[in-house]
């Protein structure tokens, strides 16, 4: 099981968590490569069928983050995004995932450190939680 | 675009000069905007959490209309904007001209590292042997005479602290691209060459020039020094004239022939008129008599230098000139030093303690102590160090501190997780601004902020822990000694370093703490016209306050430009034209930059292909060593204008970089920009690689993949719908609505000022003095004049607004008069300055005394004579009354200051007056502070009082009304209740908002609990509303003095002149659109937008997109049950793709 490399979808709004993953690069801090990037303008914008078809094309772990409470560009995009996932990780498990899959955070355009730390977290829980099954069982 | 003929200069690019250029920007004016740090920000770039939000949110600062100029991503990273040209290092040399037309000079300091070539990777760092103290980090860290200024920014080019670097150059033999030069040092690449024969002459003189920080070589004769000439570039000979072989004049015969830009000086122990005649024949400036005095050689190389240096200076030709220079600090070190700073290294300034709480900061925002990495658990603020102190020449408040030591209070609380003991030690706690009472209160009750009123003596240090300890007296006389972890210093505001300098340059004044000085009544303005002050130039600001200030200041500018003609000409219209690529199936040309050969340029179109392989789309890859350069851009742009792709896509290090040479190229080969996207497939090595490691960049391909899902579905940018009414209404016949009527109407837009009484001047006309002395009354004849002369404003008093339709762009207003008669009105824009009144008040008897006034009545019966200051004996004023405490808690702001100008009048008119004044805490923010010094110099008393035990006011002898008052109330000081017999009680009840629900709610605007307009962001959006295209200023916006008043009428003019200046407001590449053959009309897109941008159509059958007013966040489309609302750039079956993509599954 340890040297299971997990895969993790991870949106990341544009304006801070976008940011942060840059400075985190620029500051040459090192964090698992298992995450793969997908730009949206902000976490209001994730449809919770990205995260399913996520889910279902094979991702082991989905982690959408943005801009700490008050600061969204948008005025109120991550508030909405916070209700949105809250309810998607209540009928996730209907689906066949485990909830833990799936994570919101808020990481601030400065904060390269921390944004590197939960990358290590997300990427250590998944890990623990092993592959994805979801997937192969569901038959459509 | 319509781009204005008419350019400005902003000089500083913290807050106040970003506001500046982009307001000018957005208006169409071309901007140059310079700041002599190495990046932009100011001093934002170091603090990562703001008041009162505790966040950050400065990219809300980002333009709205027209959101494609301008870069869309964190403005803490950087900004790009079409009509803004950035300098930095750079300041101004010189200013001449008149206003309208100025010659500025820009003078760069030479940094050592190459921008165009530098590539930000950071090996140069690695293996720097030197250390400094980190400016970033307030000196709290350490980093390597080659640094980056800011971690995060970009352009992210290292620069060279001349003063700490060593020249060894170990950074020189590892910079992959060359980029580092270290001759450039504080002269800049200039170079000396000294020749003479005799070794001690010469040598001394190259010691000599080189302590002042000169490069120099030498030579021993003529012959020599024509070789090393012809080898090298100098730029200034020193040369002897007797030597043997060659002699000084043939040498420089020789080498004036071969190199005639050479500066020469001749030097000679025998100076005669013959000789130094015949050296300037031949070409030398000027001669030097030997043995020399440094202080005769030095400036004499200086001035050549300067000379030298003028020449690669640049010259700039602009309209008007926006200051922004932000502000300085004082210096706690200084002076006596009471409070140990730089001797106890527990005590820290209050930006030293910010970057503690810094995720970039020294300890990377866990709060311990720098010093010695101890955990924290008590904390004191000192405040009011180096203000508010006739001791260090400073009476002034620094306006921000208070609020400033709150929040990293309040942060370090939550650091700590509540286990920290906050003590704030202070003065007045100065919650001026609307939000801050409130935000003071969240501190105190919701936090367990300690608050200690008292000023802090002095501190000592613990012996055995080393640790901070104070010393203080509480208002009840009682001494205290706490020990504290750390202390953190409030230290008040300077003027920053060259103010006066600069000030000299621009013929400012400067007032008497050396701050720029500006006009009474226009704060933006100084008495050089078209040199205009925004930000915290004039004095210390909040972001808000700062904001507003130099949206003011680019009003200013931008109105100096338009008087002095044509720049409100548009220029014929130059909308580039895109071909039709609807039609066509996507084909992409994928740009790769292969770094300067580090990707494998055999290995990887094989590698590519079978990355990208299985796409069609996706067949025309082209590598590029360097997009970065020139020849690499030219490249792409022949291979993209020669081929048949309709979409591009590039893999780079810095895909931000890229915006505007997207726009660029799309104009040139006729693709739209919406159809190209950037992606980083070069990242830094992370510093766990170790630095042998011979790649300062790692390629990782898999990005171009996803980039290529979305960009092969991207959609040309929808087509410009919004047109623009291009007149405003201001509602609101006030100082604030006429200036702000002004303001749009001088540059030709039409202007209707709507006025509920039947005269114009609401507030203005009561008011007969200012505490400066300024006259008030002459303003409002003055502007009253202005207004009712103006060709572009028409006035209607007397009529108030009834109903309002529309959105930005269009709006359409019934105003109906006295007789009932009804007006409609088309107008783009909407100022609402309907302003506020004194609050009525029942409170300390009011109504029953005609001895018990307002400030109004005050005034008012001064002015009348109703009321002899001379038959006065003792007169007590009340401040704060039913403010600053639920269900108005809020401060009024101005009640301090004014209750100041009448103390002082009093006793100016009659000095046996006894004055007392109960107060909470004295609000005389800013340079106000000095008329509190000012009265209690004149011998006003004034008692603090506590909500709890407000004063008492009751009949006195002589009772029913008409006699004296008795007012009780508990002295704090002397711990004893005392009795004051007036015969004046006035009560300062400060200001509420006049404006109605049904009027703000016809403009769709929004109100706060207190009943003023609610901004679209307090700090970042002062005088917008959230919805587009609706501004308020003055009294309906917050409480404020006239001066302040003005320059909010100013700003909202400012932000006006943002959408008039366009004809038909453009729409952005990321915007919301409908698919109207899927939509149900369910309207939860409608009402899920934050920028109101969706209606119902006409017909109620269909929803509308106002493509300008949509800022592109795509929350209407993940609420659309159809998925009939899609984000362009963004749609579903891109995120799908993309998600297919990233997970190896196409």
């Amino acid at each position: 099981m340890n040297d299971f490399e997990p895969t993790i979808v991870a949106f990341f709004c544009n304006w801070c968590t976008y940011t942060a993953a840059d400075l985190a690069g620029t500051s040459r801090l090192s964090y698992p490569s298992n995450i793969k990037i997908v730009r949206v303008m902000c976490t209001g914008m994730v449809d919770p069928k990205y995260v399913i078809k996520s889910f279902l094309e094979g991702a082991d772990g989905v982690l959408i983050s943005g801009c700490n409470p008050g600061d969204c560009h948008y005025i109120n995009g991550n508030f909405k995004a916070r209700r949105r996932i809250k309810l998607l990780k209540e009928i996730l498990a209907q689906f066949g995932f485990q909830p833990e899959r799936l994570r919101l955070t808020w990481i601030g355009a400065s904060d390269g450190i921390r944004f590197a730390e939960i990358m290590r977290e997300m990427t250590a829980q998944i890990k623990s939680l092993g592959p994805n099954e979801g997937r192969l069982k569901m038959v459509i | 675009m319509n781009r204005k003929i008419g350019k400005a200069l902003v000089v500083g690019a913290g807050i106040g000069g970003i506001r500046a250029a982009l307001d000018l920007a957005e208006t169409g004016y071309g901007v140059t905007l310079i700041d002599r740090a190495g990046h932009i920000g100011g001093i934002l770039s170091q603090l990562d959490f703001q008041f009162p939000t505790n966040g950050c949110g400065m990219c809300k600062m980002l333009p709205l209309v027209e959101r494609d100029a301008s870069s869309q991503f964190c403005l803490r990273k950087g900004l790009f904007h079409d009509n803004i040209d950035i300098r930095l290092a750079t300041q101004v040399a010189s200013i001449k001209g008149q206003p309208g037309h100025f010659t500025v000079t820009l003078r760069q300091t030479p940094s050592g590292v190459d921008p165009q070539r530098c590539v930000g990777c950071g090996m140069c760092q690695a293996v720097c042997p030197v250390e400094a103290p980190e400016d970033f980090n307030a000196g709290l860290s350490v980093r390597k005479a080659i640094y980056l200024p800011v971690p995060h920014s970009l352009p992210n080019t290292y620069v060279i602290d001349g003063s700490a670097c060593n020249g060894c150059g170990e950074c020189k033999k590892v910079c992959p691209t060359e980029a580092i030069d270290l001759a450039v040092g504080r002269w800049g690449r200039f170079r000396i060459l000294v020749v003479d024969d005799e070794m001690i002459v010469r040598e001394s003189l190259r010691d000599t020039l080189i302590e002042e920080g000169f490069t120099v070589e030498t030579a021993e004769s003529g012959a020599s020094a024509m070789e090393m000439l012809a080898a090298e570039s100098f730029d200034l000979m020193l040369t002897d004239i007797k030597m043997p072989g060659m002699d000084g004049v043939e040498l420089i015969t020789a080498a004036k022939a071969a190199h005639p830009d050479l500066c020469v000086l001749m030097m000679t122990a025998y100076a005669t008129v013959e000789t130094a005649v015949e050296a300037m024949k031949i070409g030398a400036l000027d001669y030097l008599v030997k043995p020399f005095d440094p202080d005769v050689l030095i400036p004499m190389v200086v001035k050549i230098y300067d000379a030298f240096q003028a020449a690669a200076d640049y010259k700039l030709e602009v309209g008007a000139i926006v200051l922004c220079g932000g502000t300085g600090f004082f210096d706690p070190a200084q002076g006596k030093n009471t409070y140990g700073y730089g001797i106890n290294p527990h005590v820290l300034t209050s930006l030293e303690f910010e970057r503690l709480l810094s995720g970039t900061g020294p300890t990377g925002g866990r709060l311990i102590r720098p010093h010695d990495g101890r955990p924290v658990a008590k904390i004191g603020w000192l405040q009011c160090v180096g203000s508010r102190d006739l001791q260090v020449e400073a009476d002034y408040c620094s306006s921000a501190c208070c609020m400033f030591a709150l929040k990293e209070a309040m942060l370090a609380k939550e650091r700590a997780g509540g286990d920290l003991d906050a003590a704030v030690f202070y003065m007045d706690m100065r919650t001026f601004n609307k939000p801050f009472e409130r935000y003071r209160l969240k501190a105190e009750t919701q936090h367990g902020i300690r608050f200690e009123k008292g000023r802090v003596h002095s501190v000592t240090t613990d012996a055995a822990t080393g640790s901070p300890v104070i010393r203080y007296v509480a208002l009840n006389g009682d001494e205290h000694v706490e020990t504290f972890d750390l202390l953190v210093l409030a230290v008040g505001q300077r003027p920053p370093a060259g103010t006066q300098q600069l000030a000299e340059m621009a013929g400012l004044a400067v007032n008497s703490w050396g701050f720029i000085d500006t006009l009474a009544f226009h704060p933006a303005c100084t008495a050089a016209r078209g040199i205009a002050v925004g930000g915290s130039f004039s004095g210390l600001k909040d972001i808000s306050e700062a904001v507003i200030q130099a949206s003011a200041a680019a009003l200013e500018s931008s109105r100096v430009i338009h008087a002095s003609g044509g720049s409100l000409a548009l220029e014929p219209s130059s909308t580039p034209t895109f071909r039709d690529v609807s039609r066509q199936p996507p084909t992409v040309l994928i740009g790769v930059c292969t770094c300067q050969n580090r990707l494998d340029a055999a290995m990887a179109p094989r590698a590519l292909k079978a990355l990208l392989g299985a796409d069609p789309a996706g067949d025309e890859i082209l590598l590029v060593d360097g997009l970065c350069t020139a020849a690499g851009w030219d490249k792409l742009e022949a291979h993209l204008a020669g081929g048949q792709t309709n979409r591009l896509l590039i893999g780079v290090c810095h895909p931000y970089l890229f915006g505007r040479k997207f726009r660029e190229l799309g104009r040139r080969c006729e693709l739209d920009p919406a159809l190209m996207d950037a992606v980083q497939i070069w990242n830094v090595e992370p510093a766990s690689v170790p630095a042998q490691s011979r790649s300062p960049f790692r390629a990782d391909l898999s990005p171009l993949r996803m980039g290529l899902a979305r960009v092969k579905k991207s959609e040309p940018k929808p087509v410009a719908d919004v047109s623009v009414v291009r007149s405003a209404l201001v509602v609101g016949g006030g100082i604030a609505g006429m200036t702000a009527a002004l303001s749009i109407a001088d540059h030709g837009f039409p202007v209707v000022l709507v006025e509920k009484e039947g005269v114009l001047g609401g507030n203005l006309r009561w008011i007969q003095r200012t505490a400066g002395g300024a006259d008030p009354q002459g303003l409002l004849a003055e502007t009253v004049q202005q207004v009712e002369k103006h060709p572009h404003i028409r006035v209607r008093c007397g009529n108030r607004v009834t109903a309002s339709w529309g959105e930005v762009g269009r709006f359409t207003t019934a105003v109906e008069n006295a007789e009932a008669a009804v007006e409609t009105i088309e107008h783009g824009v909407t100022v609402l300055a309907t302003g506020g009144r004194e609050a009525p008040t029942r409170s300390y008897g009011y109504g029953a005394s005609v001895r018990i006034v307002t400030h109004k009545e005050l005034e008012t019966k001064l002015a009348s004579g109703e009321l002899n200051p001379g038959a006065l004996n003792c007169v007590v004023m009340i401040q704060c009354v039913d403010s600053r405490e639920e269900p108005r808690n809020y401060c009024s702001r101005i009640c301090c200051t004014a209750s100041m100008k009448h103390a002082l009048h009093l006793k100016e008119k009659n000095p046996q007056v006894s004055i007392y004044v109960f107060y909470r805490d004295i609000m005389t923010y800013g340079f106000n502070e000095r008329y509190f010094t000012e009265a209690r110099r004149a011998g006003v008393i004034f008692i603090p009082y506590e909500p709890a035990g407000k004063p008492v006011v009751a009949d006195g002898p002589g009772g029913d009304g008409g006699g004296l008052l008795r007012v009780t109330a508990m002295d704090p000081i002397l711990g004893r209740p005392i009795e004051v017999e007036a015969d004046l009680v006035v009560l300062a009840t400060g200001v509420v908002p006049e404006l109605p629900f049904d009027l703000s709610n016809a403009f769709g605007a929004e109100t706060d609990t207190d009943g003023f307009f609610a901004e679209a962001e307090f700090k970042w959006r002062p005088v917008d509303g959230l919805k587009e295209g609706v501004f308020a200023c003055g009294l309906a916006l917050s409480p404020r003095s006239i001066p302040e008043s003005i320059a909010t009428a100013c700003a909202a003019a400012q932000r006006c002149l943002r959408i008039l200046s366009h004809e038909k407001l453009p729409a952005a590449k990321v915007v919301a659109t409908v698919r109207q053959s899927l939509c149900s009309l369910c309207e939860r897109c409608i009402e899920t937008c934050p920028y109101h941008a969706r209606s119902l159509g006409p017909d109620r059958d269909k929803v509308l997109v106002n493509v300008a007013m949509c800022q592109g966040c795509g929350d209407c489309a993940t609420v659309c049950p159809n998925s009939a609302s899609v984000l362009l750039s963004f749609s579903d079956s891109q995120m799908l793709d993309v998600i297919d993509a990233a997970l190896d599954r196409v």
